[in-house]
Order: C-alpha cells, then sequence, then structure tokens
C-alpha cells in the first residue's frame, strides 16, 4: 500500500549545501529535470517514512519550477501537497503564481486550479493560479487601446536601459508609418535602471508623438516569467532560450496582439546582445505565422557608419566615467537624468557591477 | 468587519477548497469567484454556503477566490472562515514567516 497523506514530512533544502543540492538533482535528472540551483530560490522536497525522497518543488521569485513527483507516487496527494505548499508561500506576499512546466503537465496542473497562458511544445508551459490574472492585464490593456478604427497598428518592446536616441529613433520612425503605436515597457526590475527611471525618461523623451501609447509590460512581456534566459547572466543563445522566446512570444500573439488589433512589431537590428539576436530570428518566424508583420529597422549611428547607438554603451561610459563621450546618444531627457544629482545612486550601481543588465 | 490584508485556507486536495481573501474598496462588494467541478448541480449552495460564513463576520466588502474540488459544506464553511480570520488578522496562518 502507498502511504498516506499524513506519513509524509516535508522538508526545506539549503541551496548553499551542496549535499542538499545533488540530494534534489540526484532525484530530479532521471525525471529529466537539467536542476540549476544557481536559478532557484527556494526547495522544498516531501519524505515518506522509509525516508523515500517522493517528491520536489521550487521557487523563483513567484515562479514554481522543478515540480516532480517520483513515478511510484503519482497517484497520492504528492503532487498537490507540493503544489500547495508552494503557491501558498508565493500568494502570501504576491499577487500571482506561475508555473513554468512541460506541456506533458499542464492537464495535472489544470485539474487543481491553475489556468494555462501559453506553451512551447515540446519544452515549456506556463501557467497561473491567483489574485491577478492575464485576464486583469488583458483589462488593462483594453482600458488604453486608443483609435480602434485604424489599420495600421504597430508596437514596440523595450527595456530602455537607459533610453537613448537609438530608442527614441525607432520608435520615431514606427510612429510615422504607423496610425498607432503601443510600446510596451519591460516592468521587471532587474536592469539597473528601475523601472519607474525607464518609464519617466521614455515618457518625457515621446510626449511630442501624439498615437504613441506607453504600456507596462506586467508579467507577460519579457519578464523573469515568460522569458527568464533574457535576464541570466550568461549570453548562451541555445535551446533553451529559442523556446523561451517562443513561449514569451506565444503569450504576446496568443493575448495581447488581438486586444490591440496588432498587425507590426518593430524591432532595431541586434548587434551586440545575443540573446535579443536569437529573440529577433524567432521571432521573425512565429510573428509572420501569425500574421504579424516583422519590420527590422537598421540601428541608428551617429557620426560614422558603424558608431550604433547602444544602451549597453551608455552604461559602459558610465562605468568608465566618460559620459561625455555618449552625449550624441542620449536624448534631452535622459542627458539630463545622468547628469543630474537624482542618478548618483544608479551610476555609482553600474561603476560597481560588471554584469551585462 | 473590514478585511485587512490578503489571506488563503485550504488545499488543492480533492474534497477540499483552496479560498483566496483580498480587501477590496469599501463600497464593492462581495465579490466571490467560484470554481469547482460541480458548479452545475452545486453552485448555488455553495455559494450561499460561503455567504453564511461572510455574513457570520458581518463582512460587506470582499474579493473570494474559491478553488472548489468538491469538497462538503462542513469543509467550505470552515475553509472560508479561516482564511476570513487570516485576513482579518484574528487567527495566524500556518507557515512561519
Amino acid at each position: 500500500m502507498i502511504a498516506e497523506n499524513t506519513d509524509y514530512r516535508y522538508e526545506i533544502m539549503d541551496m548553499k549545501n551542496p549535499y542538499d543540492v545533488r540530494k534534489v538533482s540526484d532525484f530530479l535528472s532521471p525525471l529529466g529535470f537539467d536542476f540549476t540551483p544557481d536559478q532557484i530560490d527556494y526547495t522544498v522536497i516531501l519524505i515518506n517514512l522509509n525516508d523515500e525522497l517522493i517528491a520536489t518543488g521550487s521557487l523563483k521569485n513567484n515562479v514554481l519550477k522543478f515540480v516532480a513527483v517520483a513515478t511510484k507516487f503519482r497517484d497520492t496527494t504528492a503532487f498537490s501537497f507540493i503544489v500547495k505548499h508552494l503557491s501558498e508561500r508565493v500568494l502570501l506576499n504576491s499577487k500571482t503564481a506561475f508555473v513554468f512546466t512541460k506541456p506533458e503537465n499542464i492537464e495535472k496542473f489544470m485539474s487543481i486550479g491553475y489556468a494555462e497562458i501559453a506553451s512551447a511544445p515540446p519544452t515549456y508551459a506556463l501557467l497561473e493560479f491567483g489574485y491577478k490574472l492575464i485576464k486583469d492585464y488583458k483589462a488593462y490593456l483594453k482600458s488604453k487601446r486608443i483609435n480602434r478604427l485604424a489599420q495600421k497598428v504597430a508596437s514596440i518592446v523595450v527595456n530602455c536601459n537607459p533610453f537613448t536616441n537609438g530608442h527614441k529613433y525607432l520608435i520615431e520612425k514606427a510612429a510615422a508609418e504607423n496610425d498607432v503605436l503601443y510600446v510596451f515597457v519591460v516592468e521587471e526590475d532587474q536592469s539597473v535602471f528601475n523601472f519607474k527611471v525607464r518609464w519617466k525618461l521614455i515618457e518625457e523623451g515621446i510626449s511630442h508623438l501624439k498615437n504613441v501609447v506607453l504600456l507596462r509590460g506586467g508579467n507577460y512581456i519579457v519578464s523573469s516569467v515568460t522569458f527568464p534566459a533574457y535576464f541570466l547572466k550568461s549570453e548562451k543563445a541555445d535551446l533553451i532560450t529559442q523556446k523561451q522566446t517562443e513561449l514569451d512570444l506565444n503569450v504576446f500573439v496568443k493575448h495581447i496582439a488581438p486586444i490591440l488589433g496588432i498587425n507590426k512589431r518593430y524591432v532595431g537590428t541586434e548587434i551586440y546582445c545575443k540573446t535579443t539576436a536569437e529573440y529577433n530570428k524567432s521571432m521573425k518566424n512565429i510573428l509572420t505565422k501569425n500574421g504579424i508583420e516583422l519590420v527590422e529597422v537598421q540601428r541608428l549611428a551617429i557620426g560614422s557608419e558603424d558608431n550604433y547607438v547602444s544602451a549597453s554603451k551608455i552604461r559602459k561610459a558610465i562605468k568608465d566615467e566618460n559620459l561625455d563621450s555618449v552625449l550624441d546618444f542620449l536624448p534631452d531627457s535622459t542627458k539630463a537624468f545622468l547628469l543630474s544629482k537624482d542618478s548618483e545612486q544608479i551610476r555609482n550601481r553600474i561603476k560597481a557591477s560588471s554584469s551585462r543588465h | 468587519m473590514v478585511i485587512k490584508q490578503q489571506a488563503q485556507a485550504g488545499t488543492f486536495e480533492s474534497s477540499d477548497m483552496l479560498v483566496l481573501v483580498e480587501p477590496v474598496s469599501e463600497g464593492t462588494g462581495r465579490v466571490i469567484e467560484l470554481h469547482s467541478p460541480v458548479m452545475v448541480q452545486f453552485g448555488k449552495s455553495i455559494k450561499e454556503e460561503i455567504n453564511n460564513a461572510l455574513d457570520e463576520y458581518e463582512i460587506k466588502d470582499v474579493r473570494l477566490i474559491c478553488n472548489d474540488k468538491g469538497a462538503l459544506s462542513a469543509t467550505i464553511s470552515a475553509r472560508v472562515e479561516t482564511a476570513i480570520r487570516r485576513a482579518l488578522q484574528i487567527q495566524d496562518g500556518v507557515l512561519p514567516s
């Protein structure tokens, strides 16, 4: 007979302890998971009275990952115990709990109350549960929609870390070529310039454009939920990135574009960031398949032909205390901010850091 | 009484109900979102059960998300009551903070 519910006990793993990490990854690898403890901040395991490890699950912020149950215990309540334990923890401080899993598990999660957002078969699926769901984000988008009769409706997704003349050029060009332009700003606060600052600089920089609407990216556009690899420090352009790109775009195509009637997406040609370059390539495939045109715009260069404007150049200049060399790259809003005292903290952080974002 | 914070009670198990409580602005009323596999058969009586529990604590404005998995009425009222008590900060949760 299989153990009763009451015979379980759970244990929280210490991801700094190599023994614990090994215990979890040894359990996960035969089940087809490549456990990455550095991308996790909480892990729980479930043990029965015979000291057998029967299930595990992990959290990264508000996302459930690596939820797995030993084959022998699949018909017990181990699965819902793990999911309940992790969801409860997430929902204490957050409005939504997400699950990042394989498509074959979609039904298992749906049977206990999670709802599917999108998937990228055969690797990833994304589900959610909680107070605030994608329908609330869609309601927000609906409330921001302008000019419903517009024929040419374009979109751009930007991080703007920080806002440069390159971004401004791209936005101005797209705004001129279309009736309406929706600019999604990545909301994730993992960049040195936080969301509030990035939003403010863009808002000031594009205030002269009347057909442009600035939108929060929420959890659903290039966030660490839909696209974790984007925020990782490595620049590996591999299958993982490709599949996550697909997941992120499927959310866009399935939920976001139809609400706003978007039929074009603009991107700058990518030279520096491999993750973004890979993203652009997959984007073309998936968007075209779904009737959205991808418009690639040659990057803005100033002075000589290969002197491209790029936000990473700006961050590098700040790091090298050589801001004067890139002033040409900056619109007034960003220039004023970087030269002011308000940006002191951010500048110091850039000087101290070595990461890409 | 007035809901003070976000709270939850219950599990995803079969025959149980997971209840999420969220404060809303005054005058909104009771927003009850019920998901149940037996919605057609018992939706009405489950809602009645939930409303009874809310009446007991005289709660006017609240958002409840109830994820039912075929809970019996005693379970429903216990889960809703616990969630409300946690949201009113008169009962502690089970997780160590």
